[in-house]
């Protein structure tokens, strides 16, 4: 598997107390990366670095290939202005807009390639509603088929499923099933647990100023859970019996 | 009517202040829009305030020059601009704060200077315009300011678009998008200046934000909220004036504003997205 970004010692954080440190991971090419952890342990953080938002306290991201030229992102929700005029097709379309003549609208390829992910998402039928009319879910949806257009080798997804409802989840998730298998990396920050472990393939566990790097079954152990700080003791047990139930019922 | 009208713009400087007006309606309208949708719409008003202790300098050191006024609030307004980003960025204020203390200083050492210096220009012109003002000099000023506009938006318009809509993903995708909020603020110090010997500075803004926000109430789309912005700038600066022209001891600044105060109110009921739709939609549930 190529290589994309080869982080090496890295140290995040806004005060002279890091949220971790020493942080060395490889992303590469079909690699799913879950990043959890606790609120304020630097999820975010981590991934806007990843994205060259923020610069690393310490450490270095390097690119053996280059820095893709494009690098699909979907931010937290609460960050997108969802009163501003625009509609639905206009907001996918924002994902290819450095390929697009400046001065005039959609061409008829690229109008086709815009329906291509709207249909995709399952928002096409949406295509021409203004944004403040669209739930949270097909909000998503449409934040997806952008980043469905901007057709990147590295994409990352900071908390996609915050305020989705189940159905919506579900089909997100086909969707980033079908990323990896394209051999494109993700990186997602997510809270729900069966998500990460029915469909990711590396996990980084942030939290108590340490950052844990593995496969999924290595770094989200019940003990590294609860050292983490990401739930208690009793959440931990009775999660993982939960799991242990749910994959014996699909066996 | 249409004698009282020929009457009217028999006189040169009302044909001037015509041409003036509607060169600076199409430059404005897009700036107000988006100032309203980058929710910068007190921002504009305090940068108006911002950019007088430039122009007043300008005016005592050289005169009522085109260039000094120019050259006097570009300083002041990028001076303020460039402060405010760097305050809000290494201290504990935020950038409306910054922003509020700094045009407040700045506006009371404008207005300091320019009664300190015993000017010969009345306080009242230049707080709320005058179409006497209106000179070769300063067509040629909004002529100038309505081109680089209208250029300038015509090139950066998706970007523009992308960072008001969705700041961090355009932040995600350019290398220094910066470029953009700042061009913006210089686009909006450029407008406020070219609005300045019509407006007046206290007014100045006022014809770029109540029309944007006119506008937001008649579509949901930003094509169409430009071209109504800028059809209701239209409109306020030629009932403005008329008004000015019929009642003479009526500052322009006002009159246009008053118009479009009222098309704004009109706007807010009758519009689309406006009041009178609310209702029917809580009726109909």
């Amino acid at each position: 598997m190529s290589v994309i970004a080869h982080i090496e010692s890295l140290s995040l954080g806004y005060s002279e107390e890091p949220l971790f440190s020493g942080l060395s991971l490889d992303i590469y090419e079909g690699m799913m990366l879950a990043v959890v952890g606790a609120n304020g342990t630097g999820k975010s953080t981590f991934v806007k670095t990843v994205l060259g938002l923020h610069d690393p306290k310490i450490g270095t991201i390097h690119w053996p290939k280059g820095r893709p030229d494009e690098i699909g992102y979907l931010a937290q929700l609460s960050e997108f202005d969802r009163r501003f005029p625009i509609r639905v097709r206009d907001l996918a379309a924002m994902g290819a807009w450095k390929g697009f003549n400046p001065f005039s609208g959609l061409n008829a390829a690229a109008r086709k390639k815009v329906d291509q992910a709207l249909d995709q998402a399952g928002v096409l039928d949406l295509a021409e509603r203004p944004l403040h009319t669209l739930s949270g879910g097909q909000l998503q949806r449409t934040l997806f088929a952008r980043v469905i257009m901007q057709d990147a080798p590295l994409i990352i997804l900071d908390e996609p499923f915050a305020a989705v409802d189940q159905n919506t989840e579900q089909h997100l998730l086909k969707i980033i099933d079908g990323w990896k298998k394209e051999k494109r990396a993700v990186l997602l920050v997510v809270h729900d647990l069966s998500a990460v472990l029915d469909h990711c393939s590396h996990a980084l566990l942030l939290g108590n100023g340490a950052a844990s790097f593995g496969t999924v079954s290595d770094v989200l152990s019940h003990d590294r859970l609860v050292a983490q700080g990401y739930m208690s003791a009793s959440q931990a047990s009775w999660i993982f019996r939960k799991t242990t139930e749910q994959q014996a019922a699909h066996v | 009517m249409f004698d009282f009208i020929v009457d009217m713009f028999s006189y040169a400087f009302m044909q001037r202040a015509l041409v003036v007006t509607t060169v600076l309606s199409a430059s404005v309208a897009p700036v107000g829009t988006f100032l309203v949708l980058r929710r910068l719409s007190l921002a504009g008003e305090a940068m108006a305030h911002a950019i007088t202790p430039g122009v007043v300098i300008g005016f005592v050191t050289a005169g009522l020059s085109v260039m000094s006024l120019l050259f006097g609030g570009l300083i002041a307004g990028v001076g303020v601009a460039v402060l405010t980003a760097y305050l809000a960025r290494n201290t504990i204020l935020r950038s409306d704060a910054s922003l509020a203390s700094l045009y407040l200083i700045s506006l009371a050492v404008g207005i300091f200077i320019l009664s300190a210096a015993g000017s010969a220009v009345p306080l009242k012109s230049f707080l709320f315009g005058s179409i006497l003002g209106v000179d070769d000099a300063t067509m040629a000023l909004v002529g100038g300011v309505a081109t680089i506009t209208l250029c300038a938006f015509a090139v950066m318009l998706r970007p523009l678009i992308m960072s008001t809509c969705d700041p961090v993903f355009f932040e995600s995708q350019m290398k220094r998008p910066w470029i953009v909020d700042q061009g913006f603020m210089f686009l909006l110090v450029l407008n406020l200046l070219a609005a300045f010997k019509t407006l007046g500075t206290l007014m100045a803004v006022g014809l770029m934000i109540l029309p944007a926000t006119s506008a937001r109430y008649w579509s949901g789309t930003i094509t169409a909220q430009l071209g109504f912005g800028f059809l209701f700038a239209l409109l306020s600066c030629w009932i403005g004036l008329l008004l000015s022209y019929v009642l003479p001891e009526t500052p322009t600044g006002p009159s246009i504003v008053l118009v479009a105060g009222v098309i704004f109110g009109f706007s807010a009921v009758f519009g689309p997205l406006g009041l009178r739709s609310q209702f029917k939609a809580v009726r109909h549930t």
